[in-house]
């Protein structure tokens, strides 16, 4: 009974702690336009439209974030085997996989906004230095987070894998959480707000993106404070319920019928999740359309 | 033949000579595995390891991906890669099959959990997916490849936004995604558990050492291969979709058999590999 209630305890902090990694990786990838919507970033100079956003698509996020994970994951291992304790391991893991971080977006904005030279696109030294430090801060919260997540797993509830593994699946997942979730939110309804709001971006009105903001051009840091306003809370709230709902399965359910007992329970979550997504379509369908009849939409 | 005159390879049609090659290559590398290590453990790990590929492989084309297009809500999908969306399903299932294989032999509660793992990731993400389109931006969801969703009868075109393909997860791919997610879950669950148990079985001898002192090195180096071998099937599923999918009503889904025997193809040496690093 004691350690199923730990179980439950570790389980929760686990999942508060995927849920703060979730939102900081979201907006750290929106602030640097690391996911799809960099293709409208690097795309708008193409057409003409210059801008002062930072562009730093190192890779796409679900493998960059397992290599940052997996990285801050690995340094903290080596450092508890030199029998350091686990949190300053942990800080100390993080903190450099953070400095690669930053290495890698800065290599990636000048690379990148370079390659743009021929249509006119300037490297911003002054982009560079704002912004780098606030994404490398985001990507801190992020990988601390996570890898504390992963420590939780393998040190109090004995998941058979090693940190640095454990650091590289839940890296992968957390980008593939967070890209999922967070990506529309910046690429739709923060670069393209010129356009309608409740519709898709016209596939002509590709690379037109937003570049002034209230006073002087847009910047990426302004792409920050929106997408934390719902783009990063919701990829919080994602990947902080992967990870809890698929903890919690286990840790409760997985002794009772020789195993089948988290199945089933995975099974009904399932079912859950999928009866939400359809009352929201249906929700969607009732009161935002339909736009056209359905015999002259033919496009 | 200059780009202008080539024809799109975005076809459904199936490369005879191509998969007869492919065939052959990966019965020649299951003869030689069977050769070298004989009719045990090992041989089945390959076979188990085989049919994991397949698994993955498959299960990535039912993953409805709609990658850059889909981030401005022109296309509908999944904003993110094909290959990583599949690889971060899977691996949640690697990691559920895994904890499980510690409390239990039995390989279907194992492979189940992993998959369950992988469906339950999907399940999370596309109902995020759909609550960021319609309560953050006010999309509703539309398919751009099918009239009707086949799953609900619901029609499609009329919610299509001008100028766009579609946009946000339909309910079939919705669905589509949490099926890729069981077979991807299932799939590499598969394939760590065989490896782990050739590993468990041949590193004690190999490195003269206790069962119980090999079996932290064994499970990191299956685990590894797997998230490996993972990647390597889901990214060349990936290439057989040629970038984004609707989901299991998508035209493109009839390509899977390609996919299956590249997949094959390439599990099986990567396998061979795999096991010969410890069974030779």
């Amino acid at each position: 009974m004691v350690s199923i209630v730990f179980g439950i305890g570790i389980t929760a902090l686990a999942g508060a702690l995927a849920a703060i990694a979730g939102a900081a990786e979201n907006t750290e990838s929106d602030i640097g336009s690391q996911g799809d919507p960099n293709s409208q970033v690097q795309l708008a100079p193409q057409m003409g439209y210059l801008h002062r956003i930072f562009n730093k698509a190192i890779a796409g996020e679900p493998p960059a974030w397992g290599l940052w994970i997996a990285l801050g994951a690995g340094l903290a291992w080596a450092f508890m085997a030199m029998q350091i304790n686990p949190i300053l391991a942990i800080v100390l893991g993080a903190a450099l996989a953070t400095f690669v971080q930053g290495v890698y977006a800065t290599t990636a904005y000048l690379g990148r906004t370079a390659s743009l030279a021929k249509f006119g696109q300037p490297v911003f030294i002054d982009v560079l230095k704002s912004m780098t430090t606030v994404t490398m801060a985001h990507a801190f919260i992020a990988i601390f987070a996570t890898v504390t997540v992963c420590h939780l797993m393998n040190a109090a509830l004995g998941h058979p894998f090693p940190l640095p593994l454990l650091g590289l699946v839940w890296g992968i997942a957390l980008g593939a959480a967070g890209s999922a979730t967070g990506n529309p939110f910046y690429g739709k309804e923060r670069q393209y707000q010129n356009q309608k709001y409740g519709a898709g971006v016209p596939i002509a009105a590709s690379g037109n993106i937003v570049r002034y903001a209230e006073a002087g051009e847009r910047n990426s840091l302004d792409n920050g404070w929106f997408s934390a306003r719902l783009g990063g809370p919701a990829s919080g709230v994602c990947f902080g319920l992967i990870v809890f709902l698929e903890l919690w399965r286990t840790v409760l359910f997985e002794q009772i019928g020789a195993g089948w007992g988290a199945i089933i329970i995975g099974i009904l979550i399932i079912l859950v999740f999928t009866v939400i997504d359809r009352y929201i379509e249906v929700w969607a369908r009732k009161n935002y359309g339909p736009y056209a009849k359905p015999e002259e939409a033919s496009s | 033949m200059t780009a202008v005159a080539a024809k799109p390879a975005a076809g459904a049609a199936v490369d005879m000579p191509a998969m007869i090659i492919g065939i052959i290559i990966l019965l020649v590398i299951i003869a030689a595995t069977y050769f070298i290590v004989g009719p045990g453990l090992a041989f089945m790990a390959l076979i188990g390891v085989i049919v994991g590929g397949i698994l993955i492989g498959f299960g990535v084309h039912f993953v409805p991906v709609g990658g850059a297009p889909a981030a401005m809500g022109q296309a509908p999908g999944i904003a993110t890669g094909v290959a990583m969306l599949a690889a971060g399903a899977g691996l949640a299932g690697l990691f559920g099959g895994a904890w499980a294989a510690q409390t239990t032999d039995n390989l279907l509660v194992i492979v189940i959990t992993g998959a369950i793992g992988g469906g339950l990731m999907m399940a999370i993400t596309c109902m995020f997916v759909t609550f960021i389109y319609v309560y953050g931006m006010g999309i509703p969801n539309a398919s751009g490849k099918v009239a009707k969703d086949p799953i609900t009868g619901d029609t499609q075109t009329e919610f299509k936004s001008q100028g766009t393909e579609g946009h946000g997860l339909p309910f079939v791919s919705y669905v589509g995604g949490v099926i890729g997610g069981l077979f991807g879950g299932a799939g590499g669950t598969l394939i760590y558990l065989m490896l782990l148990d050739v590993y468990k079985d041949e590193l004690p001898a190999m490195m003269n050492a206790l069962p119980a002192q090999i079996l932290p090195i064994a499970i990191s180096l299956a685990g590894i291969f797997a998230i490996g071998m993972f990647l390597v099937n889901a990214v060349l599923a990936a290439y057989n979709i040629t970038g984004t999918i609707e989901g299991p009503h998508d035209p493109k889904f009839k390509r899977f058999p390609r996919a299956i025997v590249a997949c094959a193809t390439a599990s099986a040496l990567c396998g061979m590999v795999a096991i010969m690093i410890v069974a030779v």
